[in-house]
């Protein structure tokens, strides 16, 4: 404990060490590969040292699984952080071991490209363990510019280019949008720290409805540009078509994931007493994206594009349990969100990874070039056809159980209109994933299309990621008790 | 008794199906770049499985005190493997494995004889395609028969149910180039799935009146009265359906006799000793409950009545040797329902387990026939007992133990069932009983002289024949022994012998243990019995058979009945073609016309129209997207403050 300004703070830095890793090993990363002529090293060094840092936080977020205890009353270290710790840091590891061939291959400037995956990693920790307005704000923006560059890397792609600058401009106008709802609550409760926001609602009426409702809308409008809802989502296909497809799972994996981590500390923590005010705003993007989402994507024609789409839709279920998160339930659902997360991020990994070995294969990315896949590359059109069939919740795959999951908690909290919805539109989902399914096993491959396989650590981790598809999907106890207990450390 | 049973007990029976399963597995994927296509695997497998059984036997030992079972929780090994629990909410399904007297009954069945089908089978399918696969799906099936009989939860229980019922699927269709053995195939599973139906009712409404899938749980619930008797009735009757389907009794034991389409060890294995016993098993287990819904014993009863009889009649006329031991097989498995519809659950298990050694005897016996001679209709063979010595002396032993002639296994449980039908049910049902263990007695004498004695009718298939390679006659001699010893099970001594303090009736839990004492007048009587069935056989079928072919005149409409298997088929087919075909066509057309064409169609029209409508809103440009933002606050804003 230490004195600073007359206030009693917890300055033990061991609870931020993995992130302070994870800092230290990308600027050796982007170091390094700055110097990489003049030092004479060979062009493994930033993929190993990135590697070895990544391997580190885990082992460290490991050790503090038990941990509940606060830094400087901006950070807490409890089971929700660490279960967001773990999996920010397994979704960058499983990742670049699973498309470093790529990234080695159409990524321009990959020593910085694999620093910013790093750093993106800490600001997304740091937005699920702050417990405190503006260091969650400072953290959003880490993650953010770290993939506003990252976007931009594609190797002779003017789409990335593009795709970059519209998702800065975009973000900044949502950025602002956060930063100024995040004033009008300080405005309203005189606080940052969230269990005093929290006091202070629950107290009673502020006397100043109008700036906290609008601080709602407004903090709402900036976390749904991240979480890519309707009608803030336009930015997401473009930028997931341009940019490196492991940018893209990323974006789609731990963005997401971090997005939700801080919906689910802010409306399961601080802006839970008001919860009536903002249950039927969430409620009407939840609808409205998993419409949106689900509808446009049977018209697409690019695989990237589709997995956007597809990816507003899932975001669609999930904000659907964050309203459920407000009808008294919130342990339930806090920890059925957690298990849909986990499940969608593995299945997603699945198929992400799976589409950059296609990429590096063919350089093509339009859905009708899968055509005859299954003849070509049976394993990975296996591969495919597993995630896909996982995202539409076929049974017996994790999709299958962590859906059910998250129905049954928004069904249990006496939302079963919006579960209607989410049924429904899961269904028209099918349509859409079996698209890239018909491709690969109805159509014979192009003349002279020849038999090929991917690299060893291709097939490691999609083997991995598909052995807990189906693991997870027949057993989800583990991660349903995990969820559970993430989500205790909440409430 | 050993220390080993520390580590190696009841609690580890999951080591069971586990072991097979891997096998499975590793067969199944790397059989090309395994030698023997993996076969070994198979029979280490098996080999394990007995040994882990034995162990089980030492542990089990200890919970058995003054001829009564205690359980305790050393037979329970369980985890939870589907949780989900929430503040108005729990749905558990535990993976779990019980072991008692039961399923030690059923172990002893199935590992001994797995591992004789499984080396025999060594010899009876070498150089054929498949080879492997073969191996592959026999381990599948002895996995889901483990785990049938050792889960502690109705959930795995069924899982395993389908699982035998897949296994036996594959098997019967192995040879599916063959027309037949594909129709056979998908027979013997639409049949049993009728019945499986009936099971998963079943499990459904025992969950919805204890919310629990434990066995236990359930029994304990039922017989405490927890349950109402109508309800309770309803479901009883529901899992027997399951057993009906899977034990082949009437009205569904049709799939049985075409099921023998498959290679005839697989046959041995699931079609005599081990899969069509499940049912019984699945009533064994049940026995307690169905002490207290007596209606539903009494269906139990007659139904197992009826099938016994009218299998048996229809194994007289039947000319495919492998066909009349599958009659005989359902006739058999009515014997043993026969036994639990009057509380005889220790009679019925006895009657499984050495059923499971005579049939599969029988059977594999009938396998080196056909091995040798290509030929598998009684019409041309005959005279093989030169040619095949201890084929045929194997076989002889089986029939005998079959048609319940003294000493051999048949004769003790079969006794013991009739002793017990005798001192419960009406004097009716002990007289078709005994009327058709006469019956049994009659087929199995035919079947052996028209096989094994009188002179080849076959002449390039008998001058070909040969006695099989010791890998088969093996299995059959030691099978053979056992048809012949394991009925002194029955006697206290031999029971002491191998450490429990009593015979077959003290191994398997009862509520009234009967000490066992041989009933002269009783035994003489089924003794007399059986050996006139015997003479009966020998006076029509000895030779040239001349008298059997002239009693066929008596009647020809009661031949052509029992050779047409009572019009059965004939009438299961007409209602599938008229009734399901015709409502099917019906559905089909609303189907296709109003649902397919009007809704879904149209639904997915309106929904691509709008999709595309809507892909129009993304043109690609910053503005267009920060309006979409700024639009979005604006109307949530104007929601919320218009809200308050």
């Amino acid at each position: 404990m230490t004195d600073i300004f007359g206030q009693t703070l917890n300055l033990n830095y061991v609870l931020l060490l993995p992130e302070i890793v994870l800092l230290i090993f990308s600027m050796l990363v982007i170091g390094i590969d700055a110097f990489k002529r003049q030092l004479n090293i060979s062009g493994n060094v930033p993929v190993g040292l990135a590697l070895a840092g990544l391997v580190v936080a885990l082992t460290l977020s490991i050790l503090q699984v038990n941990m509940d205890e606060d830094f400087a009353r901006l950070i807490q270290v409890d089971s929700f952080t660490s279960f967001f710790r773990i999996l920010f840091i397994a979704i960058t590891l499983v990742l670049i071991v699973g498309s470093h061939e790529y990234i080695e291959k159409s990524v321009s400037h990959v020593g910085e490209f694999y620093g910013l995956l790093l750093l993106a990693t800490v600001g997304a920790m740091l937005m699920a363990s702050a417990r405190e307005l503006l260091t969650a704000y400072l953290a959003i923006e880490l993650l953010s510019f770290s993939l506003y560059i990252a976007v931009s890397l594609a190797r002779s792609d003017r789409r990335s280019g593009e795709a970059s600058l519209k998702y800065v401009l975009l973000g900044g106008v949502a950025s602002a949008s956060l930063l100024y709802g995040l004033s009008m609550i300080y405005g309203v409760t005189g606080a940052t720290q969230y269990h005093e926001i929290s006091a202070v609602l629950s107290a009673g009426d502020t006397g100043l409805t109008t700036p906290l409702l609008l601080g709602l809308v407004l903090i709402i409008v900036g976390l749904g540009f991240k979480a890519s809802a309707v009608p803030f989502h336009m930015w997401t296909p473009d930028a997931y078509e341009g940019a490196p497809i492991p940018v893209t799972a990323f974006l789609s994996a731990t963005s997401k994931a971090a997005t939700i981590a801080l919906f689910l500390r802010w409306f399961g923590g601080p802006l839970l007493p008001i919860a009536s005010d903002w249950q039927f705003i969430l409620s009407g993007v939840a609808v409205a994206t998993m419409v949106v989402g689900n509808l446009v994507a049977l018209q697409q024609v690019n695989i990237k594009r589709l997995l956007a789409y597809s990816s507003i839709g899932q975001m669609g279920y999930m904000l659907m349990a964050i309203v459920a998160v407000g009808s008294g339930f919130g342990s339930d659902a806090t920890s059925a969100v957690l298990v849909h997360l986990a499940g969608y991020i593995i299945t997603n990994l699945l198929v992400f990874i799976s589409v950059t070995h296609f990429f590096n294969q063919t350089g093509q990315e339009e859905i009708t070039s899968f055509k005859g896949l299954a003849q070509s590359n049976p394993y990975l059109a296996l591969m495919i056809t597993a995630g896909l069939f996982s995202l539409a919740g076929m049974p017996l795959l994790v999709g299958f159980f962590t859906k059910f999951i998250l129905f049954q908690a928004v069904v249990s909290a006496g939302h079963l209109g919006l579960v209607t919805v989410a049924v429904v539109a899961s269904t028209v989902s099918l349509y859409y994933y079996l698209m890239v399914v018909r491709q690969m096993y109805l159509y014979e491959p192009e003349d002279g299309t020849e038999q090929w396989r991917l690299s060893l650590t291709g097939y490691v981790t999609t083997l991995a990621l598909f052995v807990s598809l189906v693991v997870f999907g027949l057993w989800g106890t583990p991660l349903y008790a995990a969820a559970d207990a993430a989500a205790a450390g909440m409430f | 008794m050993p220390d080993i049973s520390v580590t190696i007990g009841m609690q580890q029976a999951w080591l069971l199906p586990a072991m097979p399963v891997v096998a499975f597995l590793i067969i199944s994927f790397f059989r090309k770049l395994l030698p023997r296509e993996g076969d070994f695997l198979a029979i280490i497998g098996m080999l394990g499985i007995l040994l882990v059984t034995l162990f089980i036997i030492i542990d089990f030992q200890g919970f058995f005190h003054d001829g009564e079972f205690h359980p305790g929780e050393a037979n329970v090994y369980a985890f939870d493997w589907v949780r989900i629990s929430a503040d108005n909410f729990l749905f558990l399904i535990e993976f779990s494995t019980y072991i008692d007297a039961i399923s030690v009954v059923m172990l002893i069945a199935i590992s001994i004889v797995g591992l004789m089908v499984a080396i025999y089978s060594m010899g009876y399918m070498q150089g054929e395609d498949r080879y492997g696969w073969y191996f592959a799906v026999l381990s599948l099936f002895v996995a889901a028969m483990l785990l049938l009989v050792t889960s502690g939860s109705l959930v795995w229980m069924y899982l395993a149910w389908e699982g035998v019922g897949l296994a036996s699927y594959l098997l019967i269709g192995h040879y599916w180039e063959r027309q037949s053995a594909a129709e056979a195939a998908k027979k013997a599973f639409i049949t049993t799935r009728i019945g499986d139906v009936g099971l998963l009712i079943g499990i459904i409404l025992l969950w919805k009146a204890t919310g629990s899938f434990d066995i236990q749980t359930i029994i304990a619930a039922a017989t405490s009265g927890q349950i109402g008797e109508t309800y309770l009735t309803i479901a009883m009757l529901a899992l027997f359906a399951g057993a009906v389907g899977k034990s082949a009794q009437f009205p569904l034991h049709v799939w049985l006799p075409d099921a023998m389409e498959g290679p005839t060890p697989a046959s041995a294995l699931i079609h005599a000793a081990t899969m069509v016993v499940a049912g019984v098993y699945l009533i064994a287990r049940f026995s307690p409950v169905y002490e207290v819904v007596l209606v539903a014993r009494d269906v139990i009863l007659y139904t197992g009545l009826l099938t016994a009889f009218l299998a048996a009649t229809m194994g007289l006329v039947t000319s495919d040797i492998k066909r009349v031991l599958a009659f005989s097989t359902i006739s058999q498995l009515g014997f043993m329902f026969v036994a639990l519809g009057v509380g005889a659950v220790g009679a019925a298990m006895f009657h499984v387990l050495t059923h499971a050694f005579f049939k599969a005897l029988l059977f594999l016996g009938s396998g080196s026939v056909i091995h040798a001679t290509g030929r598998q209709e009684v019409e041309y063979l005959g005279g093989l007992r030169h040619k095949q010595p201890v084929t045929a002396a194997t076989f002889i032993i089986g029939s005998l133990a079959l048609a319940g002639i003294p000493i051999f296994a048949g004769f003790w449980s079969k006794d013991e069932i009739l002793h017990a039908v005798s001192g419960y049910a009406s004097p009716f049902v002990y007289i078709v009983l005994a009327g058709t263990a006469l019956l049994t007695a009659i087929y199995t004498t035919r079947l052996v002289l028209l096989t094994f004695f009188g002179s080849p009718r076959d002449r390039s298939a008998f001058d070909h024949a040969h006695e099989s390679p010791s890998s088969m006659t093996g299995p059959l001699l030691l099978l053979g022994l056992l048809a012949t010893v394991s009925g002194f099970f029955v006697f206290d001594a031999v029971g002491e012998l191998f450490g429990f303090s009593g015979g077959i009736g003290y191994l398997v839990y009862l509520h009234h243990p009967h000490a066992f004492h041989i009933d002269w007048a009783f035994a003489s009587i089924a003794t007399v019995s059986s050996l006139t069935g015997v003479i009966i056989g020998w006076v029509y079928w000895h030779g040239g058979a001349e008298r059997a072919i002239k009693a066929r005149t008596w009647s020809p409409d009661l031949h052509a009945l029992l050779v047409n298997r009572y019009y059965l088929d004939e009438l299961y087919q007409g209602i599938v073609n008229k009734v399901v075909l015709g409502l099917a066509g019906i559905v089909a057309w609303f189907d296709k016309k109003i649902i397919n064409e009007t809704g879904v169609d149209g639904g997915a029209q309106f929904i691509g129209y709008f999709g595309y409508r809507l892909k129009f809103l993304q043109t690609g440009k910053i503005p267009n997207y920060a309006l979409g933002i700024a639009t979005g606050i604006l109307v949530l804003s104007v929601m919320v403050l218009a809200r308050a």
